[in-house]
């Protein structure tokens, strides 16, 4: 039997995965890409929450997660190619333009 | 409808030539711009025949609502009356002639579309002006042909003289202005409307009871009003405006800076009669102003060259004819003077305009002479234009000007000065005028070879409106001749103002001599004065000027040479002001944009922003623009308040 328990380990998992990938990644587009996976995972636990309620408001608001995840991945990618454009590479080593 | 189509058209005419059909030839945009203008005149000459058909009874159009803050209420309502329907046909009937005429002065312009379309945008504001019921929708049109004259008197812009004097004009326009709108801010405070036809109705019901309070109101209300009709109609202190507007096309000279816009003046405060007359000390200040207006101005005609600026001093000259006028409470005669002033003068821009062209474009009467030969039909029409504005018996400015003066001798003991200086100023008038006549028309030639093979009649488009304008010049007189003159037909303008202009219960004893009878022996000495006073000075200067400048002319000017320079020099009133108010006021500006806009001013905003750049400047040492690290730090933040927040 797959208790609530294991969803949240599971979106546990993702989300420090994503999380290590953000911090640790140093292509912007692998940045991304971890960010939409700490999305998923809290997508998942608002999932899992919504089944063991048997309340819909929880699976309502992923679809919206999901709409806004795509607009951001849309926006993401499109800065991302700016800044190639402007400084010929995505590589946050080298994208050091707010040091103070 | 036709009331409508009356103000539609003049803005149309302007919207089109001046945003639509920009790159269309000359021609079109003249005939674009006349025929705008005819519409109007077509439409307003109708409405007016209807109007005068039901009675002549004033009647109040109502537009659109437009300000309404509390019990303050400004709509677009329009008043058609005697006044307002006469100006209609005077603005239009004449603006179309000089639109015609402009198409031939312009032609050898490259693209007139700005010129016709701002002459239309003129027209539109200024039946605005003269329709608007309250004191706000005309001062919407006071200040659109503001606007209007100054971006035509700088038509030619790339010269910097032209473009100084349309700032001249617009700057000495603002003085005035500023005290027409006190004059409004006042009647709103005492009168709580600014409604032409309520102001009307309340002051004649009350005028018995109007409080000591508003009585004196009245008076500063008037004073106001009346400082802004000197900056429109080119009064003392504030005409030096005016002889410098001659620097924009002489078309525009005719129909803004003599024959409509000018007049707004006295169109205010003919509109306002009612108030004026409760104010007395006012109409003492008007009539006197005025007449030393037209005797200074008419001085200063007495030894220009320039043909269009002895038209300009003349015409200031006879703005304060009518400003006397108003000043001695015949606004009847005022507007009558208006009226054949507007004909003639148009008449005399045009027909100079005409000579202009024919010379061209040069304006030294020192130049000119013998053009009689090359030219006769303008000067047929030139003659009968000076023949009205010296007041030769027969033609409009004899009954018009004559009527003014008759009105302010018989005011009594306390306008007696203001009669002998406008006396003064018609002998002079005089003078100037046949003088421009004699050194233009008569003599021989003194221009140089060149432009003598050039000297032409012009064409019709141009000859054309000029010989109405004769025609109207010659005529107009007739509507209102003096009671003693045996005249067979029915004076259509001796009564034709008595709706519009009302004499409060409160103060007809003060105006009575306005409606007194006199000997008409004293009717018949006034107006043998004028006309001794105008033939004295025309044969004078007939002598002194039939043939180029004779002997006495430089002997005259020899013997007379410190009173020839002052007037040559316009009594240094340019300097004055130049100097006591000009750059001093230049000097603070500079103090200002100097010293207290860039140091001081510059100064604070910069040195925030430097002291902000600073103080980050030295807390930013520990931003290294890693994302990671920041990231690091965010996540590192979130986990310790989230542990402080569950545990």
């Amino acid at each position: 039997m797959v208790s609530i328990d294991h969803y949240l380990v599971l979106a546990t998992f993702m989300f420090l995965c994503g999380t290590l990938g953000v911090l640790f990644r140093r292509n912007l587009l692998m940045v991304l890409m971890s960010i939409e996976l700490m999305l998923n995972a809290v997508n998942l636990v608002f999932v899992s929450g919504s089944r063991m309620l048997g309340n819909l408001d929880g699976q309502v608001m992923v679809f919206f997660i999901i709409t806004v995840a795509a607009c951001e991945a849309g926006v993401g990618l499109a800065m991302v190619i700016a800044l190639f454009r402007r400084y010929g590479t995505v590589d946050t080593n080298f994208l050091r333009i707010l040091r103070g | 409808m036709l009331f409508w189509l009356i103000l539609f058209f003049p803005l149309l005419g302007a919207f089109l030539n001046g945003l639509v059909l920009r790159k269309v030839s000359p021609t079109v945009s003249h005939i674009l711009g006349a025929a705008a203008l005819i519409a109007a005149f077509v439409c307003a000459l109708i409405t007016y025949l209807q109007f005068m058909g039901a009675g002549g009874e004033a009647q109040v159009i109502n537009g659109m609502d437009w300000i309404e803050a509390g019990t303050f209420k400004a709509p677009f309502n329009f008043i058609l009356d005697r006044l307002s329907g006469m100006m209609l046909l005077i603005i239009t009937g004449i603006g179309s002639l000089i639109h015609i005429y402009a198409g031939g002065y312009m032609h050898e312009e490259a693209a007139t579309y700005r010129f016709f379309s701002y002459l239309n945008l003129f027209v539109f504001m200024m039946l605005l002006l003269v329709l608007g019921d309250n004191l706000l929708v005309m001062f919407i049109g006071w200040e659109g042909v503001g606007l209007c004259s100054y971006l035509l008197i700088g038509y030619w812009y790339e010269d910097d003289k032209n473009a100084a004097a349309g700032m001249k004009a617009f700057l000495v326009n603002r003085i005035g202005d500023i005290g027409f709108l006190l004059g409004i801010f006042l009647t709103f405070k005492y009168f709580h409307t600014i409604s032409f036809s309520q102001l009307k109705e309340m002051v004649l019901t009350a005028s018995a009871n109007l409080s000591g309070e508003q009585l004196e109101a009245i008076g500063w209300i008037t004073l106001a009003l009346f400082v802004g009709a000197c900056g429109k109609s080119a009064q003392m202190p504030l005409y030096v405006w005016l002889p410098d507007a001659m620097a924009g096309p002489t078309p525009v000279s005719a129909l803004i800076h003599a024959a409509t816009m000018v007049t707004a003046g006295i169109y205010m405060m003919t509109r306002l009669n009612f108030m004026f007359y409760l104010a007395p000390d006012t109409q003492m200040v008007v009539a006197s102003v005025g007449a030393i207006t037209a005797l200074f101005a008419a001085t200063i005609a007495l030894v220009q060259y320039d043909i269009k600026k002895v038209l300009a001093y003349s015409t200031v000259s006879q703005l304060g004819y009518m400003v006397l006028g108003c000043g001695v409470g015949a606004y009847s005669a005022g507007v009558f003077h208006l009226f054949t002033h507007a004909c003639f003068k148009a008449l005399l821009f045009l027909g100079a305009g005409s000579v202009i062209v024919a010379m061209h474009h040069k304006q030294d009467m020192r130049e000119m002479g013998g053009l009689r030969k090359y030219m006769p039909i303008t000067h047929l029409v030139m003659f009968v234009g000076v023949l009205a504005i010296i007041g030769f018996p027969g033609l409009s400015g004899f009954f018009s000007k004559d009527e003014i003066l008759w009105r302010a001798w018989t005011g009594g003991d306390r306008y007696h000065i203001q009669w002998v200086l406008g006396a003064l100023a018609a002998v002079c008038t005089s003078f100037y005028m046949v003088r421009l006549l004699m050194l233009t028309f008569y003599g021989k030639n003194r221009s140089d070879h060149h432009t003598q093979e050039h000297l032409h009649e012009t064409s019709v488009t141009m000859w054309g409106p000029l010989v109405v304008l004769a025609v109207l010049s010659a005529g107009v007189g007739y509507l209102n001749v003096p009671h003693i003159l045996p005249f067979p037909a029915p004076l259509l303008f001796e009564h034709y103002l008595d709706p519009v202009i009302s004499i409060p219960p409160s103060v007809a004893d003060y105006w009575h001599h306005l409606h007194a009878e006199y000997p008409h022996s004293l009717e018949w000495g006034i107006m043998g004065v004028s006309v001794v006073g105008m033939a004295l000075s025309s044969i004078l200067a007939i002598g002194m000027y039939s043939d180029g400048f004779s002997k006495l002319a430089h002997s005259l000017g020899s013997t007379l040479k410190g009173a020839h320079r002052v007037l040559t020099h316009k009594y240094y009133v340019d300097e004055f002001y130049d100097a006591y108010f000009v750059s001093p006021l230049r000097d603070i500006a500079q103090f200002l944009w100097k010293i207290v806009d860039v140091v001081i001013i510059d100064g604070i905003v910069n040195g925030v922003g430097q002291a902000c750049m600073l103080i980050g400047g030295l807390s930013s040492f520990r931003m290294s623009g890693s994302l990671h690290r920041h990231g690091m730090v965010m996540i590192v933040g979130i986990v310790c308040m989230l542990s402080v927040l569950f545990f």
